[in-house]
């Protein structure tokens, strides 16, 4: 048979299915990517896992950051400001900043049940984002399931060593809200410049 | 192949209605057009469309990885040079891409030719991939087709394998979008999410005209979230070319199509296939215009015209056709291989590529030599 064994719509038909049924969508784990205490707050999480969090991927972020031997290196990747020079293991390397740092959550509901995990992350000069290996909070083995706010490698972090030795992750969710939106309708013009009609951009 | 006139469904209209259907009559004229369709036989679909659809394709990625990092090729598809690097790297790293479409001059007789490859945001997806199921399915239902008849016709179900494999890869907030104004293009993307939500992708729509910039040059949503990855059904050219364009590279937005396919959706890739593979059957001799007269039996179109917008066709007798349109800048030539009228109407095959698989076709048929907007999608079926 050449053709699609069944064809449905969920949305578009008159009688739209429950979507319930459909989502992938991990709901028992709480997984993002945060530049502020702040922000980590504001998305809903609790404001000492928040904090803890921060506190410790910064600490993380000391040793497990991508390390360069020469500062040049390192701002070609992560740009000019966001470069320190660090001591590890008795040797000098150059690593970026943290600039933000992911919290992942097992949940119930709106509560969270027991552990979270945290990590250092790192935005390139291409606004990327790579995070160092999750640490883990409380006590062994009461990690929340992996699922959900990250991807595994891929991408740039192919090239990526950090501090410690251990490869860094993209990081596949977007950044919290924290965004001040500047200007809107930057794209679009096409449209009018040529008369679109109906038909519109396809082809 | 024939072409097979019958009577429509008596309810047509109310299911394209009910399913969705916004846009199968377009200022009153037909759109989607059942009041015939073509019958193919199995081994022209195999042989003569899906086989050399899957070599063309792999021959067109094949190329972008020998001009990537050409200047000078660069130069020739008019890219603009602030995205090299990014369209580059997006190549290198393998940002994936959903579909595409080649569009073939095909007669049942000859071999298929490649007319264009529409790679950036091609259309009539929905009507191909689900209304013209629906169709087949009820005209074996109703016994006006044989019990066996089947279609060329997989693509959703590998767009929706196609998305169940890109989910991982996904960045959230995820969402779709086209021109607001556009019935066609919002049909299109409603669509696409549809699949993508079968899938269990979360996503939203959005505008093009809604996109915002944020003050780090990120781009966001209506919600001021940073927008992770977009769908876009609008052409990478022009969001080169207009205000946000600048902040694309370095504003870490993933995109589908990808930046590498600017290279493909360039009628500017035509010669250079041909460059690469001369003589092989399913090309058509192509060169860059140098501006000079258009020979007889050659064809002019614009880099980046769609539907069959400004192009000039001459036929080998001299006569010569030109469709009027917006777009201008640098052109190609193509040898002109006219289509073949089939009860006056010249159909188009539209032949359909998810992932890197060749899965459907819809056809389309209009009423002269160039196949424009003016065109109506007419279902097929395979006969044994």
């Amino acid at each position: 048979m050449k053709r699609s064994r069944t064809a449905s719509l969920i949305l578009m038909g008159s009688a739209p299915l429950l979507l319930t049924a459909c989502s992938h969508e991990p709901d028992a784990v709480r997984s993002g990517l945060y530049t502020s205490v702040d922000a980590c707050v504001a998305a809903g999480n609790d404001a000492t896992a928040c904090s803890d969090a921060y506190v410790k991927a910064a600490q993380e972020a000391k040793t497990d950051a991508p390390a360069f031997s020469t500062a040049r290196e390192c701002e070609a990747r992560y740009g000019e400001l966001a470069c320190v020079e660090r001591t590890v293991g008795g040797h000098g390397y150059f690593m970026p900043m943290m600039a933000g740092f992911m919290l992942a959550q097992a949940m119930r509901g709106n509560t969270a049940t027991g552990a979270f995990r945290s990590a250092a992350a790192f935005r390139d000069n291409a606004n990327g984002w790579h995070q160092a290996p999750w640490q883990n909070q409380g006590p062994p083995n009461q990690n929340p399931p992996a699922g959900g706010g990250y991807g595994s490698g891929g991408g740039y972090a192919g090239g990526f060593r950090s501090g410690s030795g251990r490869a860094l992750e993209t990081v596949t969710s977007a950044p919290d809200r924290a965004v001040t939106t500047v200007g809107r309708g930057g794209f679009g013009s096409g449209g009018a410049a040529r008369g679109m009609g109906f038909h519109g951009f396809g082809g | 192949m024939q072409r097979i006139a019958i009577t429509e469904r008596a309810d047509w209209r109310a299911q394209a209605a009910a399913y969705g259907f916004g846009f199968h009559t377009i200022d009153a004229a037909p759109y989607w057009d059942e009041a015939a369709y073509y019958a193919f036989t199995l081994r022209e679909i195999e042989r003569a469309i899906e086989a050399p659809t899957q070599t063309l394709h792999q021959m067109a990625l094949d190329l972008v990885d020998r001009i990537v990092g050409d200047e000078r090729r660069l130069r020739q598809l008019a890219i603009p040079e602030a995205y090299w690097d990014w369209i580059a790297h997006s190549w290198k790293t393998r940002t994936p891409h959903l579909y595409g479409r080649m569009d073939l001059a095909y007669d049942g007789i000859g071999a298929a030719k490649l007319y264009e490859l529409n790679y950036d945001t091609p259309t009539s997806l929905y009507e191909a991939a689900f209304f013209q199921w629906q169709w087949l399915e009820d005209r074996i239902a109703d016994g006006t087709l044989p019990r066996d008849a089947d279609q060329f016709n997989a693509i959703q179900e590998r767009l929706v394998e196609r998305f169940a494999a890109l989910a991982p890869r996904i960045t959230q907030p995820f969402h779709f979008s086209a021109v607001r104004d556009s019935i066609e293009d919002q049909g299109t993307i409603a669509y696409l999410r549809d699949c993508a939500l079968q899938a269990g992708i979360r996503c939203g729509t959005l505008a093009i005209e809604d996109i915002g910039i944020s003050v780090d040059g990120r781009f966001t949503d209506l919600d001021d979230r940073a927008i992770g990855c977009l769908f876009k059904l609008y052409p990478l050219e022009d969001l080169f070319a207009e205000a946000f364009g600048r902040y694309l590279p370095r504003s870490g937005l993933q995109l589908i199509e990808p930046p590498w396919k600017a290279i493909l959706s360039n009628k500017g890739i035509l010669p250079l296939l041909w460059e690469a593979h001369p003589g092989h059957p399913n090309l058509l001799p192509a060169r860059l215009d140098d501006g000079s007269p258009l020979p007889p039996g050659w064809v002019r179109k614009p880099l980046h015209s769609r539907e069959g917008a400004n192009v000039t066709l001459r036929l080998a007798d001299g006569h010569e056709v030109a469709t009027p349109g917006p777009y201008a800048g640098p052109c190609i030539i193509q040898a002109c291989h006219p289509l073949t009228a089939f009860a006056g109407q010249y159909p188009l095959v539209g032949s359909w590529v998810v992932g890197d698989a060749a899965c459907g076709m819809g056809l389309r048929e209009d009423r002269t030599l160039v196949t424009q907007d003016s065109a109506r999608f007419v279902p097929h079926a395979i006969i044994a």
